[in-house]
């Protein structure tokens, strides 16, 4: 500590080379953060319901299953649930794309059961349940809209399939609330409306695009999942049972590979930073190789010149991991705001900066300044004063 | 003037250099900078060494100072062989027995004068405050307390050495070594730092070793031996 003001004094030195280092390690830690927050959020997503299977058509997922099924699937052994779920793809006005979220209909009384991470109270569950018009929002959705509970609201279906001659008409009954402790990456921006509303709405020839079927024993998932495509095998209709993480990774954008690439741009980032701040850094200290010397000669340990450079380094690199934070923080609590942009965000579960995340961010800036200044640090410490004085 | 306080021949050696000899290596080349030396500077002296440039003069110096290690021989400062101590050691006995002045006075560009003077009680287990009342006395002595808070690029060439100095002898040292340090300063300041050595050496009792080519600045000294090629000549 009786060192700091000195280490902070060279810092200061050349104010416009330490901000820029310093945006350069923020930046790289604004990326790590908002990425490992999305990354993070999105394998919570994926991972669960360890307990749940997914049944749909065999072909794609544009093609529908008969009503008929989820009686013989509720009968597989080791199934204890089963409950239709279809993506409405419901908007309030088709001409506004922007407006878009995302509605499913289900079979409420079920499903709820399957889905204990969307929490609504007894009141608000019975009064969805009392009413085939009721629909549950999620908070997020409500903040947006600036819905309550007994507001009206009308959804037309942008799937040709399902569309009516009139809007579909709801009423909020009830709010869902998440806990992302336990559900971490649960959306709290989903409409649900009851399923028998919508087959009746559509002339009963919707069908079910998907099965949402809850077993017993997660060691059962490969064996259950095969006896239900077994069971319709023969039939027009074939299935494809898979986990719910499967069927999650396999819509397109949230594969694995997602994951890959995400941690990818982090890791390029990280790396092509650190040789800039590494480059910087050397040049700081090959400009001061005679103070060096001077402090050597007057006394000072190599090893004590060594941590000097060292902390340097580790200053600016928790300087910057600080800076990167608050903008990642910012950005992650302003992006659902922004105009377009904010729509697709809400699309996603809830995203928060993790404190793990954090920490890692903060870890990782001083981890770069320290292996930035590694390099000159061990080069300081090294050298012999009577080189260090000689004109280069 | 003062006339200097020539110590007496009785007076214990505060630098001895017994055969001492340096070699580097340059493209497989062995270049003899100084070979079999031989010096005795009792304590209390003030001695200037000259010689031609590549003489060995700085290299002599940085050999008594510890900055630099002779290839064979002994050199002892102080009642100690320095040759004998691992690096740290010799970190820690530069701190506390010699006080080097550069030519370019090397102050910190980012520290004031006092904390430039300051700088060498950082290694001790002084108090700050005791740190800043003997760095400001120190400045005190030089004639440079109204100039403590200043920055070194706020202060003239000579004024710059005498923080130097101020740094040099503020840990009261045994002995204080100085590479040309009138070197980059105009008469007037070289004259001034001439005249805060001597009384650094007569006041304050400081073995002083001083390489110079300045014939003016060597006057100063009690005594001058001469480099040439390496080798000590007598006058």
């Amino acid at each position: 500590m009786r060192f700091l003001p000195f280490i902070l004094r060279h810092l200061r030195r050349n104010w416009a080379r330490t901000s820029t280092t310093a945006a350069a390690i923020a930046l790289c830690i604004f990326l790590f953060c908002t990425l490992q927050t999305f990354v993070a959020s999105l394998t919570g997503f994926l991972m669960q319901g360890t307990t749940r299977l997914v049944t749909r058509h065999n072909v794609s997922r544009a093609f529908r299953m008969p009503n008929s099924y989820e009686a013989q699937i509720a009968a597989v052994p080791g199934v204890k649930r089963v409950a239709a779920a279809n993506w409405f793809g419901g908007m309030r006005d088709l001409s506004k794309p922007a407006d878009v979220f995302t509605n499913f209909a289900i079979e409420a009384d079920s499903f709820l059961a399957i889905y204990p991470e969307f929490i609504l109270t007894d009141e608000e569950k019975q009064a969805f349940l009392n009413d085939q018009r009721g629909c549950i929002i999620g908070r997020a959705l409500a903040e947006k809209f600036n819905w309550k509970v007994g507001d009206a609201v009308e959804l037309v279906s942008s799937v040709s399939d399902y569309r009516t001659s009139a809007p579909l008409d709801f009423v909020i009954s009830g709010i869902y609330h998440t806990d992302q402790v336990r559900y971490p990456g649960t959306n709290d921006a989903l409409l649900f409306f009851h399923y028998k509303y919508f087959d009746e709405a559509t002339g009963r020839k919707a069908g079910v695009a998907t099965y949402r079927v809850e077993i017993a024993d997660p060691g059962q998932v490969g064996a259950i999942s095969q006896a239900i495509d077994t069971l319709f095998e023969n039939s027009d209709a074939q299935t494809h049972t898979e986990t719910e993480a499967q069927y999650r990774a396999s819509l397109g954008v949230l594969g694995g590979n997602l994951v890959l690439l995400l941690n990818g741009i982090a890791l390029t980032v990280m790396f092509t930073i650190l040789f800039v701040t590494a480059n910087t850094m050397s040049m700081a200290v090959r400009e001061r190789r005679t103070e060096i010397a001077v402090l050597k000669t007057l006394g000072f340990p190599s090893r004590f010149v060594m941590c000097l450079i060292l902390s340097e380094g580790a200053i600016l690199g928790a300087f910057g991991a600080v800076t990167g934070l608050l903008l990642g923080r910012f950005l992650l609590d302003a992006l659902p705001n922004v105009p377009l942009i904010g729509d697709l965000i809400q699309s996603f579960p809830r995203m928060s900066l993790p404190r793990a995340i954090a920490i890692g961010g903060i870890a990782i800036g001083v981890l770069l300044g320290l292996t930035a200044g590694l390099i000159p640090a061990v080069l300081a410490y090294r050298a012999r004063i009577t080189e260090l004085v000689r004109p280069t | 003037m003062a006339q200097p306080n020539i110590p007496s021949s009785a007076s214990p050696a505060a630098v001895t250099l017994q055969h001492v000899r340096k070699v580097y290596d340059r493209d497989n080349e062995q270049i003899v900078v100084l070979n079999d030396i031989d010096l005795s500077v009792p304590t209390g002296e003030f001695v200037a060494l000259m010689g031609p440039s590549g003489s060995g003069k700085t290299t002599l110096l940085n050999l008594l100072a510890g900055i630099d290690r002779p290839t064979s021989g002994a050199v002892i400062v102080a009642g100690t062989d320095v040759t004998r101590l691992s690096e740290g050691e010799l970190a820690k006995w530069r701190s506390r027995t010699v006080g080097f002045i550069f030519q370019f006075y090397n102050l910190i560009p980012v520290l004031t004068a006092v904390e430039n003077v300051e700088l060498p009680l950082m290694l001790t287990s002084l108090s700050r405050t005791e740190r800043r009342d003997r760095a400001l006395t120190a400045l005190k002595i030089v004639g440079l307390a109204d100039r403590a808070r200043h920055y070194p690029r706020q202060l003239s060439g000579g004024q710059e050495q005498r923080v130097a100095i101020a740094r040099a002898f503020v840990t009261d040292p045994a002995v204080l070594v100085a590479d040309e340090p009138t070197g980059d300063l105009d008469a007037r300041s070289a004259e001034e730092t001439l005249d805060l050595l001597q009384t650094l050496n007569q006041e304050f009792d400081k073995t002083i070793v001083m390489v110079t080519h300045d014939p003016r600045a060597a006057e100063r000294a009690h005594s001058r031996r001469h480099l040439d090629k390496g080798v000590l000549v007598k006058t």
